[in-house]
């Protein structure tokens, strides 16, 4: 029938970008990250990131429709910092938690074996 | 401006672990990241599982679509799912099963000749892989010489009379839970905050012994004690606390308010994660935080954005009136 095809939820369409970057005209410092093909699971992690940076005045995340599959994400920073700035380093901080995480869980596994055997 | 840095450090302390369930408390982060890793654990950790079905001939009491889905919920080891392709990414192929990056192939062709029903079950399914094969076929060479109980006998997908007969070929893909439910290694993912019990002594000394064993008793789970020694109450497990906020409403009614303290902590998260047995559930948990640093890299802003941006500050200042 007139489904769309399940993968349309996980697969950016050809000639679509993933991040879209738009500045805020009437707000200094102000922008909106569209991210194609993505969900709370990113959003949320974002904007929580983005609460911890003092410099970020702003960051909130929606979700504009359960089916078009984007998160729109703001951003309003002080003049010590831009909406791109803040963004890369919320990510940067991410992935660096991320791969502290694993580090760690790999040696507690390796540690909890150890014991077992 | 160029060091700075607002990254946490969590800890992780493990509970718990086996094949297939891992109980660990993950602390010093916030619920963001525990609920990333559990919808991803969920939704985006790729398995393999049986996506097409060619029946050649099918004369059992179940229709060929009717089979076609049971054999799609059969897990199967997917210890090499990260590394294989998707079918729709897959250059080497067509995904019809005779490609060693995104299908594997399985044989099925089974027949009742006696009186007997027949069982037919994942046992059945042949692989052209010999280390891809349904799962409960795995535990079952793991473990030969065990118990001759049911649940060595493999999944059931059929029963056949005499005379039935069922073959076909079926080609096993990798995918994620976010396509189809089949996908999803997981059994169920969940955390919840470790809750922080603080009793008000001078005030539950006030209480006779029977109105203590009434309050105790008004918690639907077993989360206080009577000690029998001190005949003092004590919390002997915070987390079997379902967060009813029974306790606090008998301690209201037995005029009694701030008898009891509960919060709940927003930095420690206890995680139960079972798994359906295609992937080790530590490993689930492992591969989750792979994929979510790829989902990062993904959303990271592309350079010529980047570029187009710093040219358009230029501009704007100059349309500001120039300089800063």
């Amino acid at each position: 029938m007139n489904a769309p095809d399940r993968y349309e939820r996980f697969v950016v369409p050809e000639g679509m970008k993933k991040v879209a970057y738009e500045r805020d005209m009437k707000v200094m410092n102000a922008a909106t990250f569209t991210l194609q093909r993505e969900d709370h699971t990113i959003g949320n992690i974002l904007r929580m990131q983005l609460h911890r940076d003092p410099s970020v005045l702003f960051a909130g995340y929606k979700l504009p429709h359960p089916l078009q599959y984007r998160v729109v994400v703001k951003i309003q920073t002080n003049s010590q910092s831009s909406p791109m700035q803040a963004y890369n380093l919320a990510i940067t901080d991410l992935t660096k938690e991320l791969d502290h995480l694993k580090a760690t869980f790999e040696q507690e596994t390796n540690q909890k074996q150890a014991e077992y055997y | 401006m160029d060091n700075v840095s607002y990254q946490r450090f969590p800890t992780v302390r493990i509970r718990d672990i086996k094949d297939d369930v891992l109980k660990f408390e993950l602390r010093d982060t916030d619920a963001s990241i525990a609920n990333a890793l559990r919808r991803i654990m969920i939704a985006e950790v790729p398995t393999l599982a049986i996506d097409l079905v060619e029946i050649e001939s099918n004369s059992s009491v179940l229709n060929d679509e009717f089979l076609a889905h049971r054999l799609g919920l059969i897990p199967i080891v997917s210890d090499r799912a990260m590394e294989m392709r998707l079918s729709r990414d897959c250059d080497a192929c067509d995904g019809d099963g005779r490609c060693e990056y995104c299908s594997i192939e399985f044989h099925l062709s089974v027949k009742c000749t006696g009186d007997q029903t027949l069982d037919v079950t994942s046992l059945d399914l042949v692989s052209s892989d010999p280390s891809i094969i349904p799962v409960d076929a795995a535990g079952r060479a793991a473990d030969m010489g065990g118990f001759e109980s049911n649940d060595t006998r493999g999944i059931l997908i059929v029963k056949l009379r005499k005379g039935q007969e069922l073959k076909l070929r079926a080609i096993a893909r990798k995918g994620i839970g976010k396509d189809h439910a089949k996908w999803s290694p997981a059994a169920t993912v969940t955390f919840q905050y470790e809750p922080e019990i603080h009793i008000n002594e001078a005030l539950m000394e006030t209480l006779t012994l029977e109105e203590k064993q009434e309050w105790i008793d008004s918690s639907p789970t077993k989360v206080f004690e009577l000690d029998p020694v001190s005949q003092q109450v004590v919390v002997v497990d915070p987390e079997a606390y379902t967060y009813d906020e029974e306790v606090l409403k008998k301690a209201e009614a037995m005029g009694k308010p701030g008898l009891v303290e509960i919060y709940s902590k927003e930095d420690s998260f206890i995680f139960t994660v079972e798994s359906t047995g295609a992937i080790k559930a530590s490993q689930m948990f492992l591969n989750a935080i792979e994929i979510l640093k790829s989902k990062l890299d993904a959303v990271r802003l592309s350079f010529d954005t980047e570029e187009a941006d710093d040219q358009f500050g230029e501009l704007g200042a100059h349309m500001r009136g120039g300089g800063i």
